[in-house]
């Protein structure tokens, strides 16, 4: 293509210095297309949320952590899988393996390492550097920006919660060591997804919560990991110690968790020291079901009620 | 040119659009009303502006009246209105370690628009503001002119009918604010988008806007087309220059007029000429310099400015 200042190439650029020279196309034009509204902005959000947490598109220091909680969270499987397929026998059902709902005892340090470290930096930077202001000039509101935070953080959560008894699910099959037909399969699946989610959603509520609080990450950090283990210790100390109600355990974010995940295995938990020695510690166990399930529900209707409020006065302001 | 941009069309309306915060009144009872093209929404800092364009974008419900934008109500239809409405903040917002296109992209895509055409959108809005080489560099490596051209692009992305912005040369040398608002002018002319152009320095406005919405201190000072609130002016400026010898010729200059019946307000060496007629003004003054042995520097017609405005105002 040629104009009268020089010559330009296909895509409209000067391939011949002139001081006169432009670009004659621009490129920009009117889109006349499908715009996907409140929900595709809430996708959008939700997608570039959880490639945040893991670092996608952002230097390798903030690829380090997460995916450093998630091969946490995978290397144990990974070892079951293998000697389950070099001795050849049903490890499970020998007991010589942790049941699937065991194997979250090896999850907890991921878990917990993964929401204080990583979980507050999905609020907090928005807040730090001002792109809370303008995502809410776009069609997101104040509810459906949280709420595309809260499920970016549960289904990154998920992905340690869920993953690794996903892929121990699925090698033990293929291994022949798995689930009895396809509706005990399909029961350890819904039990693997649904205290999955639940744990997720609850540690979630708690994180979030603690990382509306403050605009320093660091101090989030703190909070998230002062709640995950301040928690335990406490009530821990308790009940254990004092000898005080085993309600208590409704404020150890860890403990209650597991008790759900319990629950949707149809399990109790199991004794601290390995055998019922009738210490208080294991009367979580006594804890009906409706309690548990309420415990939980109450984690994540305070950490949204605590989120909410926060971000009510930071729009007000 | 989009529905919106039709000849006539009101962009952006209030009435008796009110918003208090306690007890201090930021905006106060406004009835204005934006057309296609660029709009300068002026006034000093605390003005009111930001406060305006929070409102227009139903961010913030008024404390009374009402607003429409687009032919939306912002309280109501808050979020199809965002959809079609591009908006850049004054204040910094991005991400440092993000690249200018990806971050474009994700606005886009808020926005609403599909994942592969804000893909291919946010590269063209980066090439429209002149960032088309530096589109996949971090946003932190960038100067704070290239910054601000980034928050351009993204408003622009997403093919809104009307843009906001936000004091978008703040921060700028004077040479990058040219750019700026050349740039500005040019989405608006050849790309049909309409803008609403925050900032509290009058030049750049009359520069670039063809309408004006002038605040202060949330009352509205002026409403209009630019070309009817500004330009000629009544009277001539005569300014001479401060010479030695002879002695005291711009005081002589003035007297002379003043003894002439011309209106005479002077500032320096300067001397705003009004009473007459622009020749009859033109004359004494040259009669009045020869007689006084003065030389002049500069002898124009008025020119009525945004400041004239404030200060009619103030008065």
């Amino acid at each position: 293509m040629n104009d009268a200042t020089g010559t330009t190439d296909v895509r409209g650029q000067a391939t011949e210095a002139d001081d006169a020279a432009r670009i004659l196309d621009q490129r920009y034009r009117p889109y006349a297309g499908v715009r996907h509204g409140l929900a595709g902005a809430m996708r959008a959000l939700v997608g570039s949320s959880v490639r945040f947490t893991l670092g996608f598109g952002r230097p390798a220091r903030h690829k380090f952590l997460p995916w450093l909680a998630v091969v946490v969270a995978l290397v144990p499987a990974i070892v079951f899988v293998g000697i389950a397929t070099v001795l050849d026998i049903d490890l499970i059902s020998e007991n010589i393996l942790p049941e699937y709902h065991q194997y979250y005892g090896f999850i907890e340090l991921a878990l917990f390492f993964f929401c204080g470290i990583v979980v507050p930096e999905i609020l907090v930077a928005d807040r730090r550097n001002g792109m809370l202001s303008l995502y809410l000039s776009t069609p997101l509101r104040l509810w459906s920006y949280l709420a595309s935070k809260a499920a970016a953080v549960t289904a990154t959560l998920a992905v340690i919660t869920v993953g690794p008894l996903l892929f121990l699910l699925v090698a033990f099959t293929v291994e022949g060591s798995g689930p009895d037909g396809l509706g005990d399969w399909l029961t350890v699946l819904v039990r693997i997804l649904g205290s999955g989610i639940a744990i997720a959603a609850t540690i979630t509520a708690a994180s979030l919560a603690i990382s509306s609080l403050t605009d320093r990450r660091a101090f989030a950090v703190i909070g998230v990991i002062l709640l995950l283990l301040g928690s335990q210790l406490v009530t821990g100390v308790l009940v254990e110690v004092a000898e005080m109600d085993p309600r208590i355990y409704a404020f150890n974010l860890g403990e209650i968790g597991d008790a759900l995940k319990d629950r949707i295995f149809g399990v109790g938990p199991p004794s601290p020291l390995g055998e019922d020695d009738g210490s208080p510690g294991l009367r979580i166990s006594e804890l009906s079901t409706l309690f548990v399930v309420a415990a939980n529900a109450a984690w994540v209707v305070a950490g949204a009620a605590v989120v909410w409020w926060r971000y009510r006065r930071i729009e007000a302001g | 040119m989009n529905d919106a941009a039709a000849a006539g069309t009101v962009l952006v309306s209030t009435a008796a659009l009110t918003q208090r915060f306690g007890s201090t009144v930021a905006l106060d009872a406004l009835d204005i009303q934006m057309r296609p093209g660029v709009t300068g929404l002026v006034g000093a800092n605390g003005a009111g502006k930001t406060t305006l364009l929070n409102a227009l974008l139903g961010l913030r419900p008024p404390t009374s009246g009402s607003a429409t934008v687009l032919g939306l109500d912002p309280r109501s239809q808050g979020a199809a209105l965002r959809a079609k409405v591009g908006f850049a903040p004054e204040r910094d917002v991005l991400p440092d370690e993000m690249r200018a296109v990806d971050f474009v992209r994700h606005l886009a895509q808020v926005r609403g628009l599909p994942r592969s055409e804000a893909r291919t959108r946010a590269s063209d809005s980066l090439w429209l503001v002149g960032l088309g080489e530096e589109r996949t560099r971090t946003l932190g490596t960038m100067s704070t002119g290239q910054r601000q051209r980034v928050k351009l692009a993204q408003a622009v992305a997403s093919d809104p009918q009307l843009v906001l912005l936000d004091e978008p040369t703040s921060g700028l040398d004077p040479t990058q604010r040219t750019e700026m608002l050349t740039l500005i002018g040019e989405i608006s002319n050849e790309h049909s988008v309409s803008v609403v152009l925050s900032s509290h320095l009058l030049e750049e406005v009359e520069r670039v806007c063809d309408h004006i919405v002038a605040l202060d201190a949330g009352r509205l000072v002026a409403d209009g087309p630019i070309a009817e609130l500004v330009g000629d002016g009544e009277g001539i400026t005569l300014e001479l220059v401060d010479i030695v010898e002879p002695a005291g010729t711009v005081d002589a200059v003035e007297s002379t007029l003043r003894g002439t019946g011309i209106e005479v307000e002077r500032t320096g060496t300067t001397l705003r000429l009004g009473g007459a007629g622009r020749d009859e003004l033109s004359d004494r003054a040259r009669d009045a310099v020869a007689d006084a042995g003065a030389r002049i520097r500069r002898l124009e017609a008025r020119q009525r400015t945004l400041a004239d405005l404030f200060e009619a105002s103030a008065t």
